[in-house]
């Protein structure tokens, strides 16, 4: 049952594991940045690797959520799994968006070029480019229940997609070999760097969890300000 | 299972009657695709890039093209008059309509890419006459997957107020797969090897295939749903 | 030597700030408009 009440008291829950993570990024910005050894032959554009690899798990953490409470959705038929779905893919989005930009960023000193198109960046591309499709979709539609299906639909097509996707450039990588990345793309991290990267990456998996939580707080929230507005008219 | 069979074939060819009487579809498809072809055929410095290296290429992008056209078409003629909610109260049961609907659509966009590639081998100086049997399933198998995909979203898009516009967005991605698996494919083939040698891409084809001709089938009654 | 590449990390790590503080602070807007009223 969704009450203004419990909506209220999840955004609170949600907006406090949202500053606790926040205060945890402030905190892993200054042990990567003071208080993690400098890459002696990648440089400091290694550090990138610290914001980078986390949002980038973040942004796949959150595809498939939404895609897994797609399927719940479309089996249970609860309105409240459509709102959390669509908040899972907004808060991907922004996650996505700090991949996709930190991504090319880190490439270019590491690899000596903005993109290449293996099939990890390809992948996250395309990942990206599902969740604009999803969030544009949500935005035409206006029907809620017409609209939680048809997302429902893309949330599980494009799930399935992307092994698809991984699997296609492997093989396309594998005809037409390409010049050898500069780096291994899973370095072996020593002690210190290694610990550093697992906190960013529970960190800002505590910030995804925080953000979805109060997305999906806000969205309750606006259903039931809507039910009130029409009941009232 | 006749039954259900003589459905999905009534709901295939009450589309393709249709088309028929009218052709615009047909005649609009095949115009873009000798204008797609032409132009990437003329798209590239002739004394660097043989006619030869991007045909696959130029090939499949006409295909996709079309098929997006044939595709959009295909419930736009149900939006007109709500004739779609006529084809829900006859009991028809939704699997049907999708499997007839599918059917329609792979024959139209079939019909595109048949009179297409004549026009493909004319224009680019192709050979294909020793391996059209390959190339035939390789066209078959990325046709299959790009007419499933696209039957169960446009018939969400439709619905919609950007239909032109949603479905190319929400479709280009699912098609990377056989889209790109077709070019290579096609290109070997091209270049006188032996499907034999390429058979990662025709079980990617094959598995994509199977996969989304099943979903698409499964989640097409959720989309039809009022 | 390691490489003189700082400027990247920089922009990289600003970015990520940006966004994440953006979209909290988005979040906590939203929520206090849709309580108001």
């Amino acid at each position: 049952m969704m009450t203004m009440d419990r909506a209220e008291r999840m955004a609170r829950v949600g907006g406090a594991i949202t500053l606790l993570a926040l205060v945890g990024v402030i905190g892993v910005y200054v042990r990567a940045l003071a208080f993690t050894p400098v890459e002696r032959f990648q440089g400091l554009a290694q550090k990138i690797y610290y914001v980078h690899v986390p949002n980038a798990w973040a942004a796949l953490l959150a595809f498939v959520v939404t895609g897994l409470l797609s399927i719940l959705y479309l089996w249970l038929k609860d309105r409240r799994i459509d709102l959390a779905a669509a908040a899972s893919a907004e808060v991907g989005m922004a996650f996505a968006v700090v991949m996709m930009t930190t991504g090319p960023i880190w490439g270019k000193p590491i690899w000596g070029t903005w993109w290449t198109w293996d099939a990890r960046l390809t992948s996250t591309l395309f990942l990206f480019l599902l969740f604009v499709g999803y969030l544009v979709l949500r935005g035409v539609m206006t029907d809620p229940g017409v609209r939680g299906r048809f997302c429902a639909v893309i949330g599980i097509m494009a799930l399935v997609l992307v092994p698809f996707i991984h699997m296609t450039v492997y093989l396309f990588r594998t005809l037409h070999p390409q010049p050898i990345l500069l780096k291994p793309s899973a370095p072996s991290l020593p002690g210190a760097m290694l610990v550093t990267l697992l906190t960013s990456i529970f960190v800002f998996t505590v910030l995804y969890v925080g953000f979805t939580t109060q997305r999906y707080a806000l969205a309750v929230m606006r259903e039931l300000r809507a039910e009130e507005a029409a009941n009232a008219a | 299972m006749r039954e259900y069979l003589r459905y999905a074939l009534t709901i295939a060819l009450k589309d393709l009657a249709i088309e028929w009487r009218t052709k615009t579809a047909f005649a609009s498809g095949l115009a873009f695709a000798i204008l797609v072809l032409a132009v990437l055929f003329f798209s590239r410095d002739p004394t660097a890039v043989a006619s030869r290296d991007i045909a696959p290429g130029a090939l499949w992008v006409t295909f996709t093209f079309a098929a997006m056209l044939g595709l959009n078409r295909a419930f736009f003629l149900e939006s007109e008059e709500r004739a779609l909610d006529a084809v829900l109260l006859t009991g028809i049961p939704r699997s049907a309509i999708f499997w007839g609907k599918f059917l329609g659509n792979l024959a139209f966009v079939g019909a595109i890419e048949a009179v297409s590639l004549p026009l493909f081998v004319l224009f680019y100086d192709i050979v294909v006459w020793p391996y059209l049997p390959s190339l035939v399933l390789v066209i078959a198998m990325a046709t299959v997957a790009f007419v499933a995909i696209g039957t169960i979203l446009s018939a969400m898009v439709v619905r919609t107020r950007y239909a032109e516009l949603m479905l190319p967005l929400l479709l280009l991605p699912f098609l990377v797969p056989p889209l790109v698996g077709g070019v290579q494919l096609t290109a070997r083939l091209l270049d006188g090897r032996p499907l034999s040698d390429y058979l990662g891409w025709l079980r990617l084809i094959g598995a994509f295939d199977l996969a989304f001709v099943t979903l698409a089938a499964v989640l097409f009654g959720v989309v039809l749903d009022e | 030597m390691p490489p003189d590449n700082g400027g990247y990390m920089v922009a990289a790590y600003i970015i990520t700030a940006v966004v994440a503080l953006g979209y909290a602070v988005s979040l906590f807007v939203r929520i206090r408009a849709a309580k108001r009223r």
